[in-house]
């Protein structure tokens, strides 16, 4: 095969039968990512908007009124890792957006001091604007919740006439953190006058950030079965994974099936190629090229198409996936991971089975294979 | 060089053995120019292909400078035909996609020269039209492109099997002619049901049924010979 035969020259000069293959495989790598990226970007909403709960364990009164001084303690006291003082904060329901739709979301209200150290905690350390007073119908919102539910510094956060983000006075904003975190706090005082039910819930930090989830193991333990609510991020992870699990098995499924019905239609047209080509096999053969040669040029050629094809596939989707982010995404913060890694281990079927229907159709063909039937023409 | 003993090729046909070649004893010399005559269906091509090493005897051997050919793996038997041999169809088959230079390279990869090739070309008469894909080309420049190729990297045998079939009378006589003068040094083995293609003929067998019926020996290579009174037109 050497210097006139490269596994390239067919591909290259049949053009009109190659470009074709390569563009089925483009199409269905792009189609995969977008379907894979689109839904992963659900749970990786999730974990985005509330990212803000791994710099904490949140725990929020049951049936008695606080999580009160005794319980404060047990934590000060048995807690397995050191943590900073607890935050004792209190909570009124706002709502973000999503692209299935709104989720709660919480406004913390906090001490002068105690928005600071949370501020502290996030590595805020840009502020357009300011903090909320003390007492004063104020709110403080992050660059991504400004983005999403299109709020700017005067524009009011909580209202009295909006059922999801409730409060008796317009809350306007004054500040807005630059950072990645959602989050939204208000003044305690504020919400200790005009917000019902009236009662503490408190932050645990532990006091070097990568004992924060041992803690909230811990905690997690402690008050099983308690008077109390305990949040945190490995929770949500959990309950994230279980939400999805079904939801996942159904995308395989379809794309399993997408996969079958492009290898089925691929592996009839490569046949429907190489039956064309039996001249040319038959010929070169007869010339003196050996079984293996031909074979050889042939898997070398259903490489280059399937490679190809996966290549531009992947750098077609990650354009698309560029371009959806910019343009529907980003404007709305929305999260999408344009590098979704799972998105294009998906996508791997697609190359692996067209090969593998070349090498079958490749097989069936050459394994009773006489030449002299095509010289003599009883064949093609 | 080539040697025939006792070669038979048997297809099965309803169960029964039909007997393309029987028995053969045969041998192709040196340089010679060797034609096989015979009517359709006698077994010429069959007798080719044995020779050539693209089909094994059913029995008997076929020996190629003292090597039992049957013997061989697959890939040196295939490189027989790459190296040694070259070959001429009745049809003239040609890759679509490569230029009518490239389609006498393919032929003997890594042996044969591009500058050859032209040259090739040239003395055949199409040597401006090396670039042409086969579509580009007429029937008889088709075959001429196939002549190149078998000729390309001097071959010791050349095998043509009806190779002015697919062209009027004309045309094929000058196939032949083409052949003769540019085989260098190679044996040539002519198959053909047309006595008038064999003119130039060292030696002219006649088989029919599988079977070498008659042998004639002309002493020259001469267009104008015994041969033309014979079994000329
Ligand atoms: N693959 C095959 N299966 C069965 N019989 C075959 C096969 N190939 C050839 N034959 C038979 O073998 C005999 C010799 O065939 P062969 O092709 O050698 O004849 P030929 O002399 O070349 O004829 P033609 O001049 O028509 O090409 C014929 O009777 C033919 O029918
Ligand atoms: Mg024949």
């Amino acid at each position: 095969m050497r210097r006139i035969l490269t596994f390239s020259t067919y591909l290259v000069r049949n053009g009109g039968k190659s470009l074709p293959l390569i563009g089925v495989i483009v199409l269905a790598v792009l189609l995969i990512v977008g379907i894979v990226a689109l839904m992963n970007s659900i749970p990786y909403s999730i974990r985005t908007i509330y990212k803000h709960s791994k710099n904490y364990t949140g725990l929020v009164p049951r049936s008695n009124a606080s999580v009160d001084f005794a319980m404060r303690k047990e934590i000060r006291d048995g807690a397995p890792v050191p943590i900073e003082p607890i935050l004792v904060i209190r909570g009124s329901q706002a709502q973000v957006k999503s692209i299935v739709g709104g989720w709660p979301f919480v406004v913390l209200a906090m001490r002068q001091d105690d928005m600071r150290r949370y501020a502290k905690r996030l590595n805020i350390t840009k502020i357009e604007g300011r903090y909320p007073k003390v007492g004063e119908a104020e709110a403080l919102i992050s660059e991504p919740v400004a983005r999403n539910l299109k709020l700017k510094i005067g524009d009011p956060l909580l209202k009295p006439d909006n059922a999801d983000a409730y409060s008796m006075f317009p809350v306007k904003i004054v500040g807005i953190a630059q950072t990645d975190y959602w989050t939204m706090m208000m003044p305690y005082e504020y919400h200790e006058k005009y917000h019902f039910p009236p009662y503490d819930s408190a932050l645990v930090f532990a006091k070097n950030p990568a004992d924060q989830d041992k803690l909230d193991r811990w905690i997690h333990e402690k008050f099983r079965g308690a008077n109390v609510r305990v949040f945190a991020y490995f929770l949500l992870e959990e309950e994230t994974n279980g939400m999805f699990r079904i939801l996942y098995q159904i995308l395989n499924v379809v794309i399993f099936t997408l996969v079958a019905v492009i290898t089925l239609m691929m592996a009839m047209l490569i046949n429907i190629y190489q039956s064309q080509r039996i001249q040319e096999f038959g010929l070169l053969q007869a010339l003196g090229y050996t079984r293996r040669d031909l074979i050889r040029r042939v898997l070398g050629e259903s490489i280059a198409v399937v490679l190809v094809g996966w290549i531009l596939g992947v750098a077609a989707a990650q354009g698309m996936l560029q371009l959806v982010k910019s343009r529907l995404m980003d404007p709305n913060a929305f999260a999408l991971d344009v590098w979704d890694r799972s998105a294009l281990l998906y996508t791997i079927p697609v190359p692996v089975m067209i090969f593998l229907a070349a090498v079958g159709a490749i097989w069936s063909r050459f394994r009773t294979f006489d030449p002299v039937s095509v010289v003599e023409r009883r064949l093609a | 060089m080539i040697e025939l003993r006792q070669a038979s090729l048997v297809y099965k046909d309803q169960g029964k053995d039909l007997y393309a070649c029987r028995h053969i004893n045969l041998t192709v010399r040196p340089g010679e120019f060797l034609g096989i005559l015979g009517p359709s269906g006698s077994g010429k091509s069959s007798l080719l292909y044995l020779m050539s090493g693209l089909k094994s005897p059913t029995s008997g051997e076929v020996l190629y400078k003292g090597q039992n050919i049957a013997g061989l793996a697959e890939p040196e038997r295939a490189r027989l035909r790459l190296v040694d041999f070259g070959i001429v169809f009745q049809y003239p088959y040609l890759i679509g996609y490569l230029s009518a230079l490239e389609n006498v390279l393919v032929g003997s990869p890594g042996v044969g020269t591009r500058e050859r090739a032209q040259e090739l070309l040239l003395d055949l008469g199409i040597g401006h039209k090396s670039h042409r894909l086969p579509h580009e080309l007429s029937g008889g420049e088709r075959q001429r492109v196939c002549v190149a190729r078998a000729l390309l990297g001097g071959r010791s045998v050349i095998f043509a099997d009806e190779p002015t079939a697919s062209l009027d009378h004309t045309n094929g006589l000058a196939v032949v002619d083409l052949l003769v003068r540019h085989r260098g040094e190679g044996a040539l083995v002519i198959v053909t049901h047309d006595p008038s293609m064999l003119t130039q003929a060292n030696r002219v067998i006649h088989i029919s049924d599988g079977e070498v019926v008659n042998e004639e020996t002309s002493p020259q290579i001469a267009p104008t010979g015994l041969h033309r009174e014979t079994i000329g037109p």
